[in-house]
């Protein structure tokens, strides 16, 4: 890189990486961007079309592709080759990990809804966890530049748990589909709205991005740009700038100082040669996602670091939040041997049922603090590698069970915010090394009683809505059953939160670090709460606002 | 792959089977030959050590048998996974060595053909390779595979100890009425099931549900269910049609929630 006098050096090129580099490039700034994984190219190697019955298992999921086949995710899941994780005993952590340019970026569920300034104070309002070092109308205009250049479908609601867009900002949503539709009348008779899901998926072309042609699953990546993901987006744009640099294959083992101090760079290692390799820099952003961001500072240890890099707040690693999740499904009579068409559409829930509980919450009528929502499954979906339904027999009629039994189960996936508590973080585990041999990530886990009593409710409602469909619901599952495991719904952040004070947070609200001035972090690290509302907009919006802070002070010369 | 020509139908009359599996064999390299033995000589006897006597149900061509279960001892598959950065576009073509001996698979395709057969203009599911997906799948390396492989591996060869006890043959050397007497008794999961086929029960339903799915994957399956998905659509996504809209708006009626209804525009 001695032909390439960059400034800015950014770890990592999903969501928060991508998009710094995407706004540091437009506004002049040379960057070099690190990512732990291979190349990956969305135009060439995305599956487009592909049935299950041309993947090995008919698709299905395997250790080895978690989430599927075709599922876009490299080198990644649950597990990483020779990359492990460790959980404390007792407590039961999953960390998704993808090893591609883009990151996770290339399969996320692209849901993209708007945090709120209810949101973002929560802890103004019932005391617990902590506020954002913003208001709101801070971060709007943000979210405007981001939705615009991003590309999201979806309406202004108007209702309380997601504030509006300003008009011609977001894209036509698609219509609703014959489960949504019921679901939606069933659960306005229980005093619930349904509306559109705002999700990164264009119904417009946008840029050279192609509008959705409502095939293929976006979580298999999309070759035509309609569903979001970095690899055909912010990472082209910034490279046509001629400002951006990428290596691959480099994981980053530290972030290097100097005797006072102060960054200077990373260290990482380049996995093709195995070779531990230094690069100097201006500024150092962390992006790598927000457990490895922290794994990266708390082992970046030096004389003026003895805790790690950035945490003079002892706070790297705790805060550790995920979303809730549970699911309820049952079969609804009233939906078998029904007519059929193309249920494919933009291969996500098109209806979605908001947080509707802001004034229960406030009367005190709730006893759990923090909101979720509901998505919504049920379609004439691929077949693949199960068939529903009670199936008995065999022959002509059981094939007219499956017929009948077709696309008649709907299901609630409940997606809640939970609060950091002191059982939730993440450390170094003393005795474990990767292949690089660098110390790995050991978490620590359980939820509270916030978050069980919110998934209670949650299923609860679900089980309501379904009765009125018609449904037969059995007992539902303790809350402590049904609750999935931390980290299993991917929305892991707050291991390097940002606060107003240096005392119990580790940024500012530029996500620059209290100790270092020239050390960012961008990715879901920074956030102070974690509402139900899916992390990935926001990591984008922030990183773009902080950049483009970044960018004042570096074109003022401050750092 | 050897495709079975047998078309389960209860009225044909029963016929000798074409099919030639290498049936000794099979036997040989399965420790229930003395179990099997045991059982041909306790169906003469009230009880069996471990099983309550159960009362012996005549159905047109045969007597069931007391409660039995090969308990196979399976070597682990040892082959490597497709490994997690696969070739998406074109996927391996055979990504591990199938296992299946000739007449296991002749099994499972006669089974295939029970579960699924011609329909009008839908073929069975031995005509669209289905056994050949159910061979790869027992064979795959992964745990969920694999515990499948025992269950559907024990399936196979408790039909051929029913088989021998009932008619003293393997299961596909039986005449139609003979192996589908057999098949009525498992292919019913409910509070009839009798004790002594409850588990068999089980380990079919399971084997019958993966003959279904990747029968309904196929392109002659996709169109027998009836999805319509996987083309691109120019323009808009254009929502549910006027029938399926009818369909939903009676339900609405029918649920008392036509008040409550989304606005469709």
């Amino acid at each position: 890189m001695k032909d390439f006098a960059y400034d800015v050096l950014v770890v990592g090129s999903g969501a928060g990486g991508a998009m710094a580099a995407y706004e540091l490039t437009r506004q002049g700034h040379k960057v070099l961007l690190l990512e732990a994984g291979r190349n990956y190219d969305p135009k060439t190697e995305t599956p487009m079309f592909r049935p299950n019955s041309a993947a090995p298992l008919m698709g299905t999921s395997t250790p080895d592709k978690d989430f599927g086949f075709y599922d876009s995710t490299v080198d990644g899941g649950w597990q990483v080759p020779n990359e492990p994780y460790t959980t404390a005993e007792g407590s039961d952590f999953l960390w998704w990990r993808a090893r591609m340019l883009g990151g996770r970026t290339n399969h996320w569920g692209r849901y993209s809804l708007r945090f709120s300034e209810h949101d973002f104070k929560g802890k103004s309002r019932d005391g617990l966890g902590a506020d954002w070092p913003f208001n709101y109308d801070d971060i709007a205009p943000w979210y405007d530049k981001t939705e615009a250049l991003v590309g999201v479908c979806g309406t202004n609601t108007g209702l309380d748990d997601m504030p509006p867009s300003p008009e011609g900002v977001l894209q036509p949503p698609p219509a609703p589909r014959v489960p949504e539709l019921l679901i939606a009348a069933a659960a306005k008779k229980h005093g619930i709205t349904a509306v559109p899901m705002h999700r990164a998926v264009l119904t417009k072309p946008l840029d050279n991005r192609a509008a959705c042609f409502y095939a293929t699953p976006c979580g298999h990546g999309c070759s035509i740009g309609a569903a979001f993901q970095t690899t055909t987006s912010l990472l082209p744009m910034a490279q046509a700038t001629g400002n951006l640099r990428i290596i691959t294959d480099a994981m980053v083992k530290a972030v290097t100082v100097d005797a006072q101090g102060k960054v200077t760079g990373i260290s990482y290692i380049d996995k093709k040669t195995t070779t531990e390799q230094q690069l100097s820099a201006k500024v150092v952003i962390l992006a790598a996602s927000a457990c490895e961001s922290a794994r990266i500072l708390l082992n970046s240890k030096s004389d003026s670091h003895p805790n790690g890099l950035a945490n003079s707040s002892g706070q790297v690693g705790r805060n550790l939040m995920d979303s809730t999740g549970a699911g309820l499904s049952a079969l609804v009579p009233a939906l078998m041997d029904r007519p059929r068409y193309n249920e494919d559409g933009h291969t996500a829930n098109h209806l979605f049922i908001p947080w509707w509980g802001h004034k229960a919450q406030a009367n005190k009528e709730l006893d759990f603090p923090r909101g979720y929502h509901f998505e919504l499954g049920g379609r004439f979906g691929e077949p693949g590698a199960y068939v529903s339904g009670n199936l008995q027999g065999y022959g002509t009629s059981l094939k007219q069970q499956v017929r009948a039994h077709y696309g008649s189960y709907v299901s609630f996936a409940l997606r809640g915010e939970m609060l950091p508590n002191e059982h939730c973080y993440m450390d170094i585990d003393p005795q474990v090394t990767d292949k690089w041999g660098i110390p790995v990530a050991r978490f620590h886990w359980k939820w509270s009683e916030h978050e069980l009593k919110q998934v209670e409710h949650g299923l609860k409602t679900a089980k309501a809505i379904l009765e009125t469909m018609g449904a037969t619901v059995n007992e539902l599952p303790s809350a402590e059953d049904a609750i999935r495991k931390g980290g299993e719904i991917i929305h892991e952040v707050g291991t390097t939160r940002m606060g107003s004070s240096s005392k119990d947070s580790v940024t500012n609200q530029w996500g620059q670090s209290w100790d270092c001035p020239n050390l960012f972090v961008m990715d879901g690290g920074v956030f102070a709460s974690n509402p139900h509302k899916n992390c990935t907009l926001t990591i984008m919006t922030l990183a773009m606002r902080n950049s483009a802070w970044l960018a004042d002070q570096l074109t003022a010369g401050k750092l | 792959m050897q495709k079975p020509t047998i078309m389960p139908n209860p009225n044909t009359t029963e016929h000798a089977d074409g099919l030639t599996p290498a049936y000794t064999n099979h036997l040989s390299r399965r420790d229930s030959l003395k179990l099997l033995a045991a059982l041909a000589a306790s169906a003469m006897l009230p009880a069996l050590a471990g099983c309550e006597p159960t009362p012996a149900a005549k159905t047109a061509s045969g007597t069931t048998s007391a409660e039995h279960w090969p308990e196979l001892k399976l070597q682990p598959i040892t082959a490597k996974g497709y490994g997690k950065d696969p070739n998406l576009i074109m996927p391996p073509e055979a990504p591990w060595p199938l296992t299946l001996t000739a007449a296991q698979l002749s099994l499972v395709a006669l089974l295939s053909d029970i579960i699924v057969p011609q329909e009008g203009q839908s073929p069975s599911a031995s005509a669209v390779q289905v056994p050949t997906v159910i061979d790869e799948w027992v064979s795959a390396p992964y745990p969920s595979q694999q515990r499948d492989r025992l269950t559907i591996l024990s399936a196979l060869a408790w039909l051929d100890d029913e088989a021998a006890l009932r008619f003293a043959k393997p299961f596909t050397a039986l005449g139609t009425t003979q192996q589908l007497a057999i098949i009525d008794d498992i292919a019913y999961d409910n509070e009839q099931t009798p004790q002594q086929f409850q588990r068999i029960v089980k380990a079919f339903a399971r084997l019958r549900n993966l003959v279904l799915a990747a029968y309904f994957c196929t392109p002659e399956g996709i169109k027998d269910i009836g999805y319509l998905g996987n083309v691109p659509i120019a323009g808009a996504y254009p929502g549910p049609t006027p029938e399926a809209y009818s369909h939903l708006n009676k339900t609405l009626t029918e649920l008392g929630l036509s008040d409550f209804a989304y606005p469709v525009s």
